[in-house]
């Protein structure tokens, strides 16, 4: 297994003869797979972050990152820093700067880039995370999501190859927590393994490949959410609820008499599982750039003139925001659910998401669907 | 009696302030170059006897200022402005009617146990006092409108002054605003459960707003410093676009300004008798 971190019966107390936050704690990060960490207030998590970041220092156990120890040295730290970074809960907390883009630039400016770098990474976390057009402003006279995005785009001109969000999508209003969200998805398929803490167990079990669950600074569990979620007195004992589409599938499977598994982790899943259409609707993937987002969709909605439109990747929607789309969030749940109800429908994304996409038919397969699909352009 | 809740925009005044400086015509000028500029007019016009410099002074600091904004202040900013001349009216007006008592009176009266004497010296003094202080808050409002906080630690730091010093500027400055919007959330929150409902109470509420402000502070200041570390922190805070660099005309101008101000004040001292001039107003 090729893991990015790897904690060895690491234990932390923030005094000396205090209770260990984290007690006799071990645990892999795996590259590139989307992992969330779960638990209720007080488990550890953010000690854990911390824990990662350098930031706190076991008093016994050992952090291993790309398979060697932490060094609690200012270049070790530094070079630890420098691959991991971090998205707190409260983005208030990160920003120290005074302008949107004095703040991306902090970290980058901070290991001595040169400035032609920094230029560079700033202006493509600026674009990340939509805020073109917005880089001189104050950050005080931002509003909370957008100081949010800010805090990302911070951790992201780090071009790092760990990133950790602590509940990402908390304080956010539905629509910023997907592109919160979509963003994730986008830094994992550009490689970065992604690390995100939340009490959000919709979200983790829709996103997450590998779940961890903490409880008093031990993790209780370690693999996939399905797994967790079976056993309904330890997600419990952990402070924990099952996600609804879970319980949803549970007790639906239960009355038609079906096994559980697979288990749906969305919309188009649970309705291909129990209600949908014997033949696929027709479902034309687009995959666009912002460049000719507007054209391509000109184009299929003429070719394809009944079908219902969605949206995945904020490129895309910021440049068809003006446009009558029917999902502009959640496009890809939303057009796969039309797909498999035997409706026509369109969906076009940033074409980064392609394997995002293929991924999903992938899924569909398992629930005994195959997807009439078709990629224009 | 009770203490009013604050009115819910009260924060504004600073917001108004830091994007005016952020939308002055004058803000890619060089921080330290309108510093040293308005320094030397400052100075030279509190330190001239003649009532003409400060008069100059104002005329420059009120130019400065409406170009900077394109004369559009904002009406909470007018009313700062004109509740800061207020208390100067005051001020001048107290010192007016304490003269000498060994000079001719221009006014002589008694109110309760005070002896009211206005003489030509004190009330001359009184206006120089007075067109002093409006016109130093002209000249330093037109520098405050056109300098956003982090420019000026910009100019400090470029005048060698410790990086500790420039730091603290910029996260006070950062911070302010935060701990403000706090304070205020928890004097909102103490309204919704009846904090003011009498003077006492509301004494209480304002009291354990500002406590729950320091221990909020603590608190940032706690998860900040974890998350300088992460965002690898060197002990000072880099700039990304610095502010241009003051060139010597700055310098040029600024001391010819003010030693041309200081032969006017030599020239002028003694032209403009106040007492004199509002004689007819008043039957002296």
């Amino acid at each position: 297994m090729d893991c990015v971190f790897e904690l060895k019966d690491v234990v932390f107390a923030y005094q000396q003869k205090a209770e260990p936050i984290l007690n006799g704690f071990s645990l892999e990060i795996e590259r590139g797979v989307r992992t969330s960490i779960l638990g209720c207030n007080g488990a550890g998590k953010t000690t854990f972050f911390n824990t990662l970041t350098g930031v706190n220092k076991p008093q016994s156990g050992e952090v291993l990152f790309n398979g060697n120890p932490v060094e609690y040295t200012k270049k070790g730290l530094m070079d630890l820093r420098s691959n991991v970074a971090v998205v707190l809960q409260n983005p208030d907390e990160q920003i120290f700067c005074s302008l949107v883009e004095e703040d991306i630039a902090f970290g980058p400016l901070n290991i001595g880039l040169d400035r032609e770098e920094v230029e560079r990474r700033v202006d493509r976390a600026l674009k990340d995370v939509r805020l073109i057009g917005l880089n001189r402003r104050p950050l005080q006279q931002l509003s909370g999501g957008q100081r949010k995005r800010v805090a990302i785009a911070g951790a992201l001109a780090m071009q790092p190859d760990i990133l950790i969000m602590d509940e990402p999508t908390a304080g956010l209003d539905p629509q910023a927590a997907v592109e919160v969200m979509e963003l994730a998805e986008k830094m994992s398929l550009r490689g970065v393994t992604v690390l995100i803490s939340t009490h959000d167990i919709d979200l983790a079990y829709k996103w997450a490949e590998t779940t961890n669950v903490f409880r008093n600074g031990a993790v209780a569990f370690r693999g996939n959410g399905d797994e967790f979620y079976s056993d309904i007195d330890n997600v419990y004992s952990c402070g924990l609820l099952a996600p609804s589409i879970f319980t949803m599938n549970k007790d639906v499977s239960a009355i038609k008499g079906m096994d559980p598994a697979p288990y749906p982790h969305n919309m188009c899943e649970i309705t291909a599982k129990f209600g949908g259409s014997k033949k696929s609707g027709k479902l034309y993937l687009v995959p666009a750039e912002v460049e000719n987002a507007v054209s391509k969709y000109e184009e299929i909605v003429k070719d394809a003139k009944d079908s219902t439109v969605g949206i995945y990747g904020s490129e895309v929607r910021f440049e068809l925001q003006d446009k009558d789309i029917e999902f502009m969030f959640e496009g890809l749940d939303y057009c796969f659910t039309q797909a498999v109800k035997g409706k026509d429908t369109i969906l076009i994304y940033d074409s980064i998401y392609a394997p995002t996409i293929q991924r999903q038919i992938d899924r569909l397969k398992e629930f005994g669907f195959d997807a009439d699909t078709e990629v224009v352009g | 009696m009770s203490l009013k809740p604050p009115e819910e925009d009260s924060m504004s005044e600073q917001m108004e302030m830091d994007e005016l400086a952020y939308s002055s015509r004058m803000v890619n000028w060089a921080p330290l170059g309108k510093l040293i500029f308005v320094m030397a007019v400052l100075i030279i016009g509190l330190l001239a006897d003649s009532l003409v410099v400060p008069l100059i002074t104002f005329a420059i600091g009120f130019a400065l200022m409406a170009y900077s904004t394109n004369l559009k202040i904002p009406l909470i900013l007018a009313l700062a402005i004109g509740e800061a001349i207020l208390i100067m009216i005051i001020g001048s007006g107290m010192i007016s009617i304490m003269g000498d008592h060994s000079q001719p009176a221009l006014w002589e009266a008694q109110f309760l146990w005070f002896d009211i004497h206005m003489t030509e010296q004190s009330f001359n003094n009184a206006w120089q006092i007075f067109v002093r202080a409006v016109a130093g808050v002209t000249v330093m409002l037109s520098f405050a409108c056109s300098t956003p906080i982090p420019h000026l630690a910009h100019a400090f730091k470029s005048l060698h002054c410790p990086n500790e010093i420039t730091e603290l500027i910029v996260l006070i400055y950062r911070y302010a605003f935060l701990l403000l919007e706090r304070f205020l959330v928890m004097l909102d929150a103490a309204q919704c459960r009846l904090g003011y409902n009498g003077t006492m109470t509301a004494m209480r509420s304002y009291g354990g707003a500002m406590a729950g402000t320091f221990i909020f502070s603590m608190e940032l200041a706690e998860k900040s410093e974890a998350a300088l570390a992460c965002r690898n922190y060197q002990g000072y805070f880099p700039i990304y676009h610095p502010p241009k660099n003051m060139s010597i005309m700055w310098v040029v101008v600024s001391v010819g300004l003010a030693v041309a101000l200081y032969f006017v004040g030599k020239y002028t001292e003694g032209w403009i008798n106040m007492a004199e001039i509002m004689a007819p107003l008043f039957g002296w």
